[in-house]
């Protein structure tokens, strides 16, 4: 696996391997799955290499709106705690490092990711976010291994059915966003020339 | 039209899981339009909707899921009634067809884990001749089968679990 960067200290940028779409040549099917507007014209680089098949895009995204901010639930940074599990395991840089901020701004407990970041995700955590992030690897890892018994831990920190649906939604996608970031394209330094984020 | 995930994961319904993902009445739709876009979209790009199925059938035996396997197996029969693409999937036929060879090494390396993936696996997949089009459906394919694999797994957690 390449050396996994840094996703502390600022976001990464993204460079597709794929040519993005051309936004001047888009068909209102892609502008629509795209949500460009006349005023809301700027669109990154990974929506223009998605906007290739403005079906899928247009049924991902409100999907993956509903799994990280639907209402109620488990907690938006408990979900993003699960984004950031998975995205460290698969070893995206970029993702992990977007959905990390996101927990610290949501959470307020910046030696979450500090312990993280340093010692992977068998860290040291308070006892309900090591419950999540134990489910959130196991399923991440290999889901053919997921028995009953792994609810149980995460029952006992608290979580009821509908807390532990929205954390296997929300690993599982990004399970999917994880494998569209690392083989579409690669994560890059924000200053290096000629990146589009 | 019947929800696949209910399906798959063996809720019926009104049951108490079938109510509780009805909490999250969003993902339950896009859930399954993504499962429409992906398997059966109005303009494939090049990539088959028998080609969909039989990535997907690869994809889902890599990840040990028997109920996906049935799942894309059944559909795949349905779209390919000679067993040509089953063959060179899941019987061991050599594959000899370079576009497909590429097609199946793309499956394989994105779904054991996509950390290995480089830019020349894109570009092997443009030199056999898939469109811009077709290499993001691939992608979204392979990786809604893994994001499915682990939807099943929760939902078969809580079902054993209640």
């Amino acid at each position: 696996m390449k050396p996994m960067r840094d996703f502390i200290h600022g976001e990464l940028a993204w460079k597709p391997w794929v040519t993005p779409l051309d936004i001047t040549a888009a068909t209102q099917e892609q502008l629509a799955a795209l949500k460009v507007t006349p005023s809301n014209r700027a669109v990154g680089a990974y929506s223009l290499v998605l906007a290739h098949d403005p079906e899928a895009l247009n049924a991902r995204s409100p999907l993956y709106n509903g799994i990280m901010f639907g209402a109620k639930g488990l907690p938006r940074a408990e979900r993003e705690l699960g984004a950031v599990t998975a995205s460290r395991i698969n070893g995206c840089a970029y993702c992990a490092s977007v959905h990390a901020l996101r927990f610290n701004q949501l959470a307020k407990q910046p030696e979450v990711i500090e312990r993280i970041q340093r010692d992977g995700v068998a860290a040291e955590l308070e006892p309900r976010l090591r419950a999540i992030v134990d489910y959130a690897a196991k399923l991440t890892r290999d889901p053919a291994a997921i028995t009953p018994a792994d609810a149980a831990p995460l029952r006992a920190q608290g979580l009821g059915d509908l807390e532990i649906l929205d954390l296997t939604h929300a690993v599982a996608m990004f399970a999917w966003a994880n494998r569209l970031m690392q083989t579409l394209g690669e994560a890059a330094d924000p200053a290096a020339p000629g990146n589009p984020l | 039209m019947s929800d696949v995930i209910d399906t798959l994961a063996g809720i019926a319904p009104d049951s108490p899981l079938w109510k509780l993902r009805r909490e999250r009445p969003e993902v339950v739709t896009h859930l399954q339009g993504s499962d429409d876009a992906i398997f059966a979209p109005a303009d494939d790009g090049g990539l088959t909707r028998a080609e969909r199925a039989a990535a997907a059938l690869r994809s889902s035996e890599l990840l040990r899921d028997d109920v996906l396997v049935q799942h894309y197996r059944a559909r795949l029969a349905a779209l390919d009634p000679k067993g040509v693409l089953a063959k060179t999937v899941e019987g061991g036929a050599q594959l000899t067809d370079a576009r497909w060879d590429a097609i199946v090494a793309h499956v394989d390396l994105v779904t054991r884990g996509p950390g290995a993936a480089a830019r020349e696996d894109i570009e092997s997949l443009t030199a056999a001749g898939l469109s811009s089009h077709a290499i993001v459906s691939l992608s979204q394919l392979i990786a809604f089968v893994s994001f499915q694999s682990r939807v099943l797994a929760g939902l078969r957690m809580l079902k054993g679990a209640a």
